[in-house]
């Protein structure tokens, strides 16, 4: 499929008026000097073309309205055009700079077949105010060629190679230099160059025109890279009238988690990361995504998690005019065997996985953490906030557990970054006498330590080698708090620095 | 004062038709977490769950104790089996830290059963207490509050209680504010933390930690001000020898009458 009107589509659908009249062009640097990128109908039947200098232009037609060259926008445009046209089918990917690919196998006899797909394809798109041309066809590189170069909506399977022939180089996809080679050489259209021997071409152009003549022909494959992950089941609705109030919206969800679930009961799976696609009767698209910690099909819970995120969302998911399709699709999907329930209640762990996804879906399942512990003596490493659904549940290491002290030697909190204190000390390598933290000054009362860490040789990316020695020490008002000295005195550091790192109880 | 009981016991019973969250506690359903003779008595037996309690820190530097009076309270409901839920916005948690595995293992919070949810903003963790509270798959529920805790008034400490109370009466529901003691709440207990300096051990060094608790409210008896230590081995409270206090006479009457028996 192909836009060839995108850029100033672009500009046009955010006009207030759509008035087709006005000639638009979009002017880019290009070759040393300002050149026309795009332009639309009406600049067409002026006589302006893409690649003009823009000074020729503005020599014919001193008024003329001329816009700067945006690629990101029409990247994005082409994106949101690719999300609707998730409609059709779910493998779709771009071709940039404007133009999608669509694999439509099994899909068109939803729509009437292939001819009345692609009309309802470019009838729904230039409602939307957009210039679309589709081809249906065999290889992706003959539909791409027809699309721009031909005039046809589908070529019936077989007929690809007689369609083919009859059309300019330039249909090859081939850079501009090659095809201007080529027709230098007289070679004008795709009948001349299929019909020669082969080796020269590659002597001459390398392998990459006979590829694409070959992708053209069907002789070779060319897989489509779908932009979004394909589901591995999914369930749609469609209205006729669009629905907007949010319980009919939580309602739909409900039915097709029912539908979702059915179908992954049979092949006795869960699905672990479920997305719900809202396509809205304006284009907009919304797609939310949920992941769960255990496989799930329970309808009820579906809907519990997207209610909760639908919720958070707010003005982000706005329903405008309200949607017209929406679809439930499972992701990614594990096996998930039927569990015989117990008669004494219901399981608490299955209570809290789905509390856990619940605050996952609301809040994003990072947010949701359980420490596992490390293998590593360095403080802030000896733990790894891991998110809590796909936590295993590791035996944490019992670290100094042969310390002789009453108290523990780790404290309950720690600073993410140590935080600087002032020390002061009676000799440079002893222990702290009083220390300054947040503007508070501290009388030690007691002290034990030091407890010596040093830095694993490998951790010197921030040049951080210094050795550590650690205090746990009870200030004068009972408050207990973990110090370290930074640098050994006289070896490391002729001003070893004090940090504050963790609290105790 | 014997014809006074049935009475207090009437009126509590009409408080109890008019504000759910006064209704007493559930009859063999709600667990209560023990502390000695002397806490135990103020509070009815022991610390119920299924309900609301606040502790508010004396000052900030006594938030670690706050904090770790908080976990020790989880560790007893969760009685080894249980799993508690620490929530905290992310500004709490860059200010005052965030729990700490390893050092909680030596507390004697079990780390592997502890789930820890970071959330932007003060109203969210009002919002993921409550369905926490409610979901009754918990045995402990933290919350931490920055500042003086204002998105905290009555009206949410009133429906987080009642959350506390639907969830099978299975779940503590603490409070942590770091701040804001004179907040209006409708939390069962409100308790006042600061650290109390250990008792040092032969050589000097630090000891178990020690609290120093104040129960400045409480719905249900009377107040009152306690020194504890928690034994993380063993995982109880038990009252702090006095620090400071004159040694018992040696001619006491008991003694004296034992003596004579002996």
């Amino acid at each position: 499929m192909w836009l060839p009107r995108l850029s100033t589509d672009r500009i046009e659908r955010g006009l207030a008026t759509r008035d087709n009249k006005t000639p638009h062009i979009i002017a880019a640097p290009s070759e040393s000097a300002l050149r026309l990128t795009a332009v639309n109908n009406a600049a067409t039947a002026l006589g302006l073309k893409p690649g003009m200098p823009l000074a020729d232009a503005r020599a014919m037609f001193p008024s003329i309205e001329v816009m700067e060259a945006d690629a990101e926008a029409d990247l994005r445009v082409l994106e949101a055009v690719s999300d609707w046209i998730d409609r059709y089918t779910p493998l779709a990917g771009l071709d940039t700079p404007d133009g999608l690919l669509l694999d439509v196998t099994g899909c068109a006899h939803l729509f009437g077949g292939e001819a009345a797909m692609a009309r309802d394809l470019i009838e729904r798109l230039a409602r939307q105010g957009f210039h679309a041309r589709a081809t249906v066809a065999d290889s992706v590189g003959c539909a791409w060629a027809v699309a721009r170069y031909g005039d046809v909506t589908v070529i019936p399977r077989g007929e690809t190679v007689a369609a083919m022939l009859p059309l300019p180089v330039a249909a090859l996809r081939v850079e501009p230099k090659t095809a201007a080679a080529l027709a230098r050489m007289g070679l004008k259209c795709v009948a001349d160059i299929a019909g020669q021997p082969r080796a020269p071409f590659a002597a001459r152009f390398g392998d990459g025109l006979l590829r694409r003549l070959d992708q053209a022909l069907g002789c070779a494959g060319e897989p489509i890279t779908p932009r979004l992950p394909l589901p591995s089941a999914m369930a749609e609705r469609r209205f006729p009238d669009p629905i907007a109030r949010e319980d009919d919206v939580l309602g739909t969800i409900e039915q097709l988690a029912h539908e979702l679930g059915r179908v992954l009961e049979r092949r006795g799976e869960g699905a672990r990361v479920i997305a719900l696609a809202l396509f809205r009767a304006d284009g907009a698209v919304h797609r939310l995504e949920i992941g769960t910690g255990a496989p799930l099909r329970e309808a009820s819970r579906v809907k519990r998690l997207f209610e909760d995120r639908l919720a958070v969302l707010g003005d982000a998911a706005d329903p405008g005019f309200g949607f017209d399709m929406i679809r439930l699709s499972a992701l990614v999907t594990e096996r998930c065997d039927p569990v015989q329930t117990g008669l004494a209640g219901s399981d608490q762990s299955e209570e809290l996985a789905h509390l856990i996804d619940r605050l996952g879906a609301r809040f994003g399942l990072r947010r949701v953490t359980r420490p596992v512990a490390q293998d590593t003596h360095i403080p802030e490493y000896a733990v790894a906030a891991m998110p809590a659904h796909a936590a295993v549940r590791a035996v944490p290491a019992p670290i100094c557990a042969g310390q002789d002290s009453l108290s523990p030697v780790r404290p309950i909190k720690l600073f993410e970054r140590p935080e600087p204190i002032d020390a002061i000390a009676e000799v440079p390598d002893g222990p702290p006498v009083r220390f300054r933290w947040r503007h508070v000054m501290h009388q030690v009362r007691r002290v034990e330590g030091p407890e010596r860490i040093a830095m694993e040789w490998w951790r010197d990316d921030r040049g951080n080698k210094l050795t550590r020695d650690y205090f746990r020490v009870e200030s004068g008002i009972g408050a207990r708090v973990w110090l370290y000295r930074e640098g050994l005195f006289g070896s490391e550091t002729p001003r070893p620095r004090w940090y504050l790192h963790g609290l105790f109880a | 004062m014997g014809s006074a009981a049935p009475t207090i016991d009437r009126l509590r019973q009409t408080l109890a038709g008019i504000d759910p969250s006064l209704r007493p506690a559930l009859p063999g359903g709600s667990r209560q977490i023990g502390f000695d003779a002397g806490i135990g008595a103020v509070l009815g037996g022991g610390l119920a769950c299924g309900g609301l309690h606040e502790l508010v820190p004396v000052g900030p530097v006594h938030l670690a104790a706050a904090t770790g009076f908080a976990m020790a309270l989880a560790a007893l409901s969760g009685r080894g089996r249980g799993e508690t839920l620490w929530i905290a916005t992310d500004y709490a948690a860059s200010e005052a830290g965030g729990p700490y595995g390893p050092g909680l293992d030596l507390f004697g919070v079990d780390s592997a059963r502890l789930v820890m949810l970071r959330v932007p903003r003060a109203v969210d963790v009002l919002w993921a207490m409550e369905e926490a509270l409610r979901c009754g798959a918990l045995s402990s529920v933290i919350a931490e509050l920055t500042g003086d805790g204002a998105d905290a008034g009555l009206t949410a400490t009133r429906r987080l209680s009642l959350a506390a109370r639907e969830g099978k009466g299975v779940c503590l529901g603490l409070l942590l504010r770091h701040g804001g003691l004179s907040m209006p709440s409708a939390a069962s207990t409100r308790w006042q933390v600061a650290a109390a300096a250990s008792e040092p051990d032969r050589f000097g060094g630090l000891g178990r930690a020690a609290f120093e608790l104040s129960l400045v409210k409480n719905r249900r008896g009377p107040c009152g001000r306690w020194i504890i230590t928690w034994d993380h081995h063993e995982h109880v409270f038990q009252p702090a020898v006095p620090v400071g206090v004159a040694a018992p006479p040696l001619d006491r009457s008991d003694r004296a009458r034992l003596s004579h028996a002996g």
